[in-house]
């Protein structure tokens, strides 16, 4: 069954169309990632899909309802991770927790909400003295009180530590293995690899690539880089290759039987291929190609910048 | 029931904000016990000034401890997106706001009756001939403050701007209901500023007559009911 479906969806901010024409659907119990880079339109895509904004063209359902229109129907049966909100700075962890538990039908005791945040530590410290990492998690188990049946992550694991962002990894497999819809962005594409089976690149606010992770990648082929032995020119070898700082690539629909050629070639030869490297395409390549400025705003932004930069647009 | 959770931690966050007590608590009870006290043993007609100081000063309590709290409150929590974070649970926005807003508002009540008793033993003002009349227009008065604070929020571009924003209501609200001493004021502005809701209600509290002020209030809750459906602002202003 369909959890999530956007229908082309528009959406524009005083005169700018951050989004223009979306369509995509998140079956129940699947992990999407939503990708693209800064000002792509991915949190305008997810505030509606949450309900905080009503679509400007185009339909959406969350669970069959119009998250809008019938919040009430939708909300009990969501858990929203806003890329950036506030807590009550003067509250402990438990008492936060405590106090969006009273906000929430059935929720989950306080300590199991905790644990899966793996903040059970915490629980007494104030929340203002909480690392940003750590108010990450916190927002966590509060989108989870609800055991939500669709969960909105947007960037979840900015700011956490390798060890945290693992746990978190692990805890957003569970809840998908136990039929929670999750649509994530992140700026982390190997986190969305790893944990997405369905993605869609945004760019410029319409999707440019979508499908079945797995599926989208092993299309795309993949590649060998060596160092290019000296005295070797480009023409002579055996399949066409880009040289780079003195790295030769060469991109191939399947890699292992490029590689296969290359290393025959070469012993022909009596050269040997050094630093040689295979591999499967990754989601980096591909957003890297789809969004070509992604690099240099990827570099080293701070999170901050992140909203600002998307609510600029 | 998700309204009581609103309204336990807007009560829990009153008395947790120490800045904010100190401004919302401390002063307007210092000036409601403090006055009546000053004019009780400084003055001839000492009771009768000290009740009618003390009558006056139920505005500015009004003024601070309903308006400006609530004000300062609901705009920091808007430009945290803490109250974009309340909307992303179950809660309607209605709960949301009238849970603080009663929140507000009871904590407003209990002041004033802290203070009724207070000056009733340091200044011999004599409680209301009316308690239950009393009781009526100081709830339904900081509950309509309240609620016209959660609307003048939407005036309100940053939540720092806040409290310099509620300045002049609060100074309106002290001219007119006597509070600042016996200011000369026009005489066509006089029936202006008995339209004021803090006037109403210290009106009501002065003289006994309860209707008219009662109808005064309903009709700035009328209104504020209004400006919250049209104006509120539960995010910051994207700029």
């Amino acid at each position: 069954m369909t959890a999530i479906e956007v229908n082309g969806l528009r959406k524009s901010h005083q005169g700018f169309e951050a989004v223009r024409g979306v369509s995509f659907e998140v079956a129940e119990g699947e992990i999407f990632a939503l990708l693209g880079r800064n000002g792509a339109g991915k949190t305008t895509t997810i505030e509606v899909l949450a309900g905080f904004q009503r679509a400007g063209g185009g339909s959406v359902r969350v669970l069959g309802h119009d998250p809008y229109a019938e919040r009430a129907a939708v909300r009990p049966r969501t858990g929203i991770m806003l890329q950036e909100a506030g807590f009550f700075p003067e509250l402990t962890v438990a008492q936060t927790v405590d106090a969006w538990r009273g906000f929430t039908d059935a929720p989950r005791p306080r300590d199991e909400a905790l644990e899966l945040a793996g903040l059970t530590g915490r629980s007494g410290t104030r929340v203002r003295q909480l690392s940003g990492g750590e108010k990450r998690r916190l927002d966590l188990a509060l989108a989870l009180l609800g055991r939500p049946d669709v969960l909105f992550l947007d960037e979840p694991t900015t700011g956490m530590d390798p060890q945290a962002r693992a746990a978190t990894w692990t805890v957003i497999r569970d809840l998908a293995a136990t039929g929670t819809t999750i649509l994530l962005t992140t700026h982390y594409l190997e986190e969305a690899q790893r944990l997405a089976s369905s993605m869609a690149i945004m760019d410029e606010g319409r999707i440019v690539a979508s499908g079945g992770m797995a599926e989208t990648l092993a299309a795309r082929g993949g590649r060998v880089a060596f160092r290019l032995p000296a005295h070797v020119r480009t023409d002579e070898l055996p399949l066409p290759v880009t040289v780079a700082d003195g790295l030769a690539v060469c991109r191939a629909p399947d890699p292992d039987l490029a590689a296969q050629t290359l290393l025959t070639w070469a012993a022909e030869r009596g050269l040997r291929l050094e630093g040689l490297e295979v591999r499967a395409a990754t989601l980096e390549d591909l957003f890297l190609e789809l969004a070509p400025d992604a690099r240099s705003a990827e570099g080293a932004r701070p999170a901050e910048n992140a909203r600002s930069t998307e609510d600029a647009r | 029931m998700s309204l009581a959770a609103t309204y336990r931690l807007g009560t829990r966050l009153f008395w947790r904000d120490k800045a904010m007590l100190f401004g919302s608590v401390v002063t307007p009870v210092g000036l409601a016990v403090g006055m009546p006290v000053l004019m009780r043993h400084v003055t001839q007609d000492g009771v009768a000034n000290a009740t009618a100081i003390f009558h006056s000063t139920i505005a500015i309590l009004l003024a601070i401890t309903a308006f400006m709290n609530i004000v300062v409150a609901l705009t920091s929590r808007r430009d945290q997106l803490v109250l974009k974070r309340l909307r992303s649970t179950r809660l309607t926005d209605g709960q949301i706001l009238a849970g603080q807003i009663a929140g507000t508002a009871t904590q407003t009540v209990g002041l004033i009756l802290l203070c009724a008793v207070t000056v009733r033993f340091a200044a011999d003002v004599p409680f209301p001939p009316d308690p239950l009349g009393f009781a009526a227009v100081v709830v339904a008065g900081s509950a309509v403050l309240s609620l016209l604070g959660a609307a003048y929020t939407a005036a309100v571009p940053r939540a720092e701007l806040a409290a310099a924003y509620t300045m002049p209501v609060f100074l309106l609200a002290g001219v007119s209901a006597g509070a600042m001493g016996p200011i000369p004021l026009p005489s066509w502005l006089r029936p202006v500023l008995d339209l004021l809701p803090t006037t109403a209600v210290v009106d009501a509290v002065r003289t006994g007559d309860l209707l008219v002020p009662f109808l005064v209030l309903a009709g700035w809750a009328v209104a504020g009911l209004a400006a919250v459906r049209l104006w509120f602002r539960w995010e910051p202003r994207r700029s």
